[in-house]
């Protein structure tokens, strides 16, 4: 019996197995946001229809629900509802806010029209906000406390259970 | 019909390698002559099962029978006939049902051309052989089942539109399998050996002649694959360290080792053990790569490939790996070396040396690829290794083994005076400063370009001067120059001549590289119709802007003229397709190909109502010398199959018990 | 009357014009501070825009640099290194703002901290141990043979037969 050829073998194999084993169950997609347990950046965007600026500090004081979507984006279609009916119960109390990027004022403005809109939505020309959020697909939710730091996020379309529960950890602070 | 015939047949192949594993394997210990019959009987029954499974799918989807599953998930009325028959290997479980069908057209070539030598190690490789084909085929049977039955729906999405784009798609898949699964039957040479506990001279040629082959196709498709990349995606690379490309790399790296390995094994009657190793490990390389590929574990643009049967070729990795250490563990030092080493400065050292950076590139390339899972395993963040990671790393060791290509074959065999070590390493030096003179002439200046032009000049020499020795000899000794050819050349010094071909190619494959890396020039053009914009030497003038409707597609077509000096070159036709059911359009770049480079359009933006474009230009150095070196490596490969005599070496002679099988094994 | 309360509607109106046209994105000066370098132009700012890009994952790309891929996230990034670098940011600020708000999965050169260095190391490693191998095994290969110099060195099998056809010839 080789014994080194044994160890040396079995440690590479063991090492190997075990990695591409605990990959499996990861989504190579999910990335986590280095941004959890920092404040969130401001920024002042201009809302679509009125032209108003809006800033991310207004609304210090209550916890936030942060929305980075488009109108091609086909998940972002599913959760617009969510979005809509959870504004409706929760606002004041709580403050929702969409950001649109990469896309065509027009449609945005249709698609508000179309599917309902409870809460401001701003453009973010040349996607500079969400490089700063660290936004690589859309929808992407942040979820921030009163004090404006951000305690979850979430990529992907929202039910209400998932925004509930993600919420929950920004009422809490 | 055809799905229930699939089904059927897949079964027995099944039932039959199996059965046949267990027949080999049996065989094998009870030394019995009708069991290694019933073992190559069983074989042979696989092979035809397979093969008839793949033509029944085949049939299905060239009538669009969309009863069966598979031909519902990727056939299409629209596509055109070549897509269909390529679409068999377009999605999972097509490719694994090829996979099964290459794997056994090879395992019935190996055991017809084995079937009256090499008693002593034929039943526990057709075990081990078998053993592989009924993974496969429960693949097939079970989680990746192509047969299924469904609903027919009147037509189909087609198969993915990326693989719809060129010709290449056709080839580059096919000529990866004949690769990658060929490395299964010196696996199975190999584990024979080690059962046996020994390794002799006997089957050096099948088990090198059973790793060159595969290795001849592994070498195109992964030329094929950059090619491809190069021509499809757009951003004028060929080659992104993507964890699917590094996957058809690693069996490519231990392949290569190993084959030189056999040169010294054949040579000194040393390194059996080693060489057993690397091909284990080719193997084992080629499961893992088929993991990376299909598992979803890691990011790729191959991740239109991923599906759910991860885990249970992950399950069949372990397998392979617990067999193939316990084996070496327990049977390596039965292994006997027949002989020595003469002196380190010299061929045999350089070998070694050779062997250590290929051994040190596939480490470098598995610990950059697995890393980053890894580190998510263990500290819970991702991170990246991406091609700057890779390219740091193996530019160095490529430098090195390009410097081994020159010094290795002008070093003599054995132990030289420092005399004769003089005169074999010093002339060629000629040849790395009229390369890098050049260089510098033609504007090289990146060193490591320039250290690439040295060593590979070096190289060019040693390897020219090497190639023709023979003839040169026997010119010199009053042969005729036909008779010094056809002898010298292409008869006796067949195989030194071709593995000098492979060389020979490889030089020019790392310059390419080299080159094609370094002197890149890009630059965004904006235009619109009728204007002319110039890049570098060439310039460019927007003629028309226009749509293409064809079957599965409508093209948006970019037409530009390319002149350079004021002669019109060509006409390009880069073009954004949008595919039916896909919401993004897809770009297909254009290349004006040339023996000096390439002049290549990407489409950035195209706008058919303003009429103007703007696209990416992009002028690569040398690139088309790649796709050109790595064939003539290939066919100096395929050169090296065709059968010469045997070769004087330091191996004993056969031992007597070769005769219980009643043939004598050929001593050689 | 009438006319001053248009005036103080016309004031308000062009105050709250001029408040609307301030839209600000989240600067980078918030993550990495001001910039450290000096302001770059011309070919030599595209070429180091390139340099930068290609260290730079594309998040929604299968692992294409920023300076490669042609999706609009990408090319978003890569006019915001542009500008950063117009305004005088260095290599190294440009890349830490990504990592703060991308993570270190944007970084495509992993960094030489933590764990991280391993992925550096071990080939390092695996070459010293490598090289510290192949010596062994060749002095193991090496059995004590005479050394004397005038004996017959080995020679390519091939070149013997030629050789010896050649020697009958003459």
């Amino acid at each position: 019996m080789n014994r080194t050829v044994l160890l040396v073998g079995v440690f590479i194999a063991a090492a190997l197995v075990v990695v591409l084993f605990f990959g499996l169950g990861k989504d190579p997609q999910a990335i986590d946001s280095p941004l959890i347990g920092r404040p969130a950046p401001n920024f002042a965007l201009r809302e679509v229809g009125t032209g108003r600026t809006i800033s991310l500090d207004e609304f210090k004081g209550r916890p936030v629900v942060l929305n980075f979507w488009a109108t091609w984006c086909g998940p972002c279609w599913e959760e617009h509802p969510t979005l809509v009916a959870n504004a409706r119960a929760m606002q004041p109390g709580v403050q929702f806010l969409g950001v649109v990027f990469q896309d065509n004022e027009d449609k945005i403005q249709k698609f508000l029209r179309d599917r309902g809109h409870a809460y401001p939505t701003v453009v973010d020309d040349a996607g500079k906000t969400a490089i700063a959020y660290g936004v690589g697909g859309v929808p992407e939710t942040f979820f921030l406390d009163k004090t404006g730091k951000v305690v979850a996020k979430y990529t992907g379309p929202l039910d209400t259970g998932l925004l509930q529960a993600n919420l929950q950890k920004a009422v809490q602070q | 019909m055809n799905a229930i015939l699939g089904r059927v047949l897949v079964l027995a192949a099944l039932l039959v390698s199996t059965g046949g594993a267990v027949i080999g394997f049996a065989a094998g210990r009870t030394r019995s002559q009708e069991g290694l019959k019933w073992a190559q009987r069983f074989a042979f029954a696989f092979a035809f099962l397979m093969i008839a499974a793949t033509a029944v799918m085949e049939y299905a989807l060239l009538t669009h029978d969309f009863s069966v599953s598979y031909v519902a998930h990727v056939g299409s009325l629209a596509t055109p006939t070549w897509v269909t028959v390529a679409s068999l290997w377009s999605s999972l479980e097509g490719s694994i049902l090829f996979w099964g069908c290459v794997l056994g057209i090879y395992v019935a070539i190996a055991t017809w051309l084995t079937r009256h030598d090499y008693h002593e190690y034929m039943p526990d490789a057709i075990g081990v052989w078998l053993a592989c084909a009924a993974f496969f085929s429960f693949l097939i049977a079970g989680p990746a089942n192509p047969f299924l039955s469904v609903a027919a729906a009147p037509d189909g999405p087609g198969p993915n539109p990326l693989l719809q784009n060129h010709i290449l798609m056709v080839i580059h898949p096919p000529f990866l399998y004949l690769g990658y699964v060929g490395m299964t039957i010196p696996f199975g040479f190999a584990c024979a050996a080690l059962i046996k506990g020994r390794l002799g001279h006997a089957l050096l040629k099948p088990m090198r002649e059973s790793l060159m082959l595969p290795w001849v196709f592994l070498t195109i498709a992964i030329m094929l694959g950059g090619w491809w990349a190069y021509e499809v995606l757009g951003w004028g690379g060929y080659w992104a360290w993507d964890p699917v490309e590094n996957a058809s790399l690693l069996p490519w790296l231990t392949a290569t080792a190993a084959l030189h390995s056999m040169v010294v094994l054949e040579r000194r009657g040393v390194l059996k053990g080693w060489t057993v190793t690397l091909i284990q490990a080719t193997f084992l390389l080629t499961i893992l790569g088929t993991f990376m590929t299909r598992s979803g574990v890691f990011n790729s643009v191959h991740s239109f490939t991923q599906s759910a049967i991860g885990p249970t070729i992950l399950a069949f990795l372990a397998a392979a790996l617990i067999f193939s250490i316990a084996l070496l563990a327990m049977r390596i030092d039965l292994l006997e070396a027949e002989g020595n080493f003469e002196g380190a400065v010299s061929r045999e050292g350089m070998f070694l040396f050779n062997n250590l950076m290929f051994v040190i590139l596939t480490f470098t390339v598995l610990i950059g690829t697995t890393f980053p899972l890894l580190v998510e395993a263990v500290k819970g963040k991702q991170m990246s290794v991406g091609r700057p990671y890779f390219d740091s790393m193996v530019v160095p060791v490529g430098a090195v083994l390009l410097f081994l290509l020159g010094v290795g074959p002008a070093l003599p065999w054995g132990r030289a005076t420092k005399e004769k070590i003089r005169r074999a390493l010093l002339p060629p030096i000629a040849g790395a400063v009229v390369l890098l003179a050049a260089g510098y002439a033609f504007g090289v200046r990146n060193p490591w370009t320039l250290l690439t032009l040295a060593f590979g000049g070096y190289a060019a020499q040693v390897t020219l001067s090497q190639m023709w020795m023979p003839l040169v000899k026997r010119l010199r000794g009053g042969d005729s120059f036909s008779k010094a050819f056809f002898d010298g050349q292409l008869g006796r010094g067949r195989r030194r001549f071709a593995s000098y071909i492979v060389h020979a190619g490889a030089v020019v494959v790392f310059i390419a590289i080299a080159i094609s890396s370094t002197m890149r020039y890009t630059q965004e053009v904006h235009f619109a119709k009728g204007q002319t914009v110039n890049v570098g030497a060439y310039s460019l003038t927007l003629l028309n802007v226009f749509d293409r409707p064809e079957p599965n597609r409508v093209a948006t077509v970019a037409q530009i003229a390319v002149a350079k000096n004021g002669v019109q070159k060509a006409v390009l036709e880069p073009r954004m397709n949008q595919y039916l059911g896909m919401r993004e359009p897809i770009g297909t770049p254009d290349v004006y190909s040339t023996i000096g480079g390439d002049f290549y359009l990407s489409v950035m933006n195209i706008d058919p109502a303003g009429q103007s474009v703007a696209v990416n230009a992009i002028i690569t150095p040398f690139v088309g010398w790649i796709w050109i070196a790595v064939v003539v490596m290939g066919l100096g490969g395929l050169m090296a199959l065709i059968p010469v005599r045997p070769v004087a070496t330091a191996f004993k002679p056969v031992p007597a018990d070769a005769k219980q099988y009643g043939k004598e094994v050929v001593a050689g | 009357m009438k006319n001053l309360a248009v005036l103080a509607l016309c004031i308000v109106a062009t105050i709250s014009i001029g408040a609307q046209t301030t839209t600000q994105a989240p600067d980078a000066q918030m993550f990495v501070g001001p910039p450290q370098g000096q302001p770059i132009t011309g070919d030599v700012l595209d070429a180091k825009t390139a340099e930068v890009s290609a260290l730079l994952r594309c998040p929604v790309c299968q692992g294409m640099s920023v300076a490669d891929s042609p999706s609009e996230m990408a090319v978003n990034m890569k006019h915001q290194v542009h500008a950063l670098l117009a305004r005088g940011y260095t290599q190294e600020q440009i890349l830490q703002y990504f990592e703060r708000s991308y993570g270190q999965f944007v970084l495509l050169k992993p960094k030489f901290q933590g764990v991280n260095t391993l992925v550096w190391v071990l080939p390092i490693l695996a070459i010293a141990i490598g090289v510290v191998v192949v010596v062994s095994k060749m002095k193991k290969l090496e059995q004590p043979a005479p050394t004397t110099d005038d004996r017959e060195p080995i020679t390519d099998p091939y070149l013997d037969e030629v050789r010896q056809l050649v020697g009958d010839k003459k």
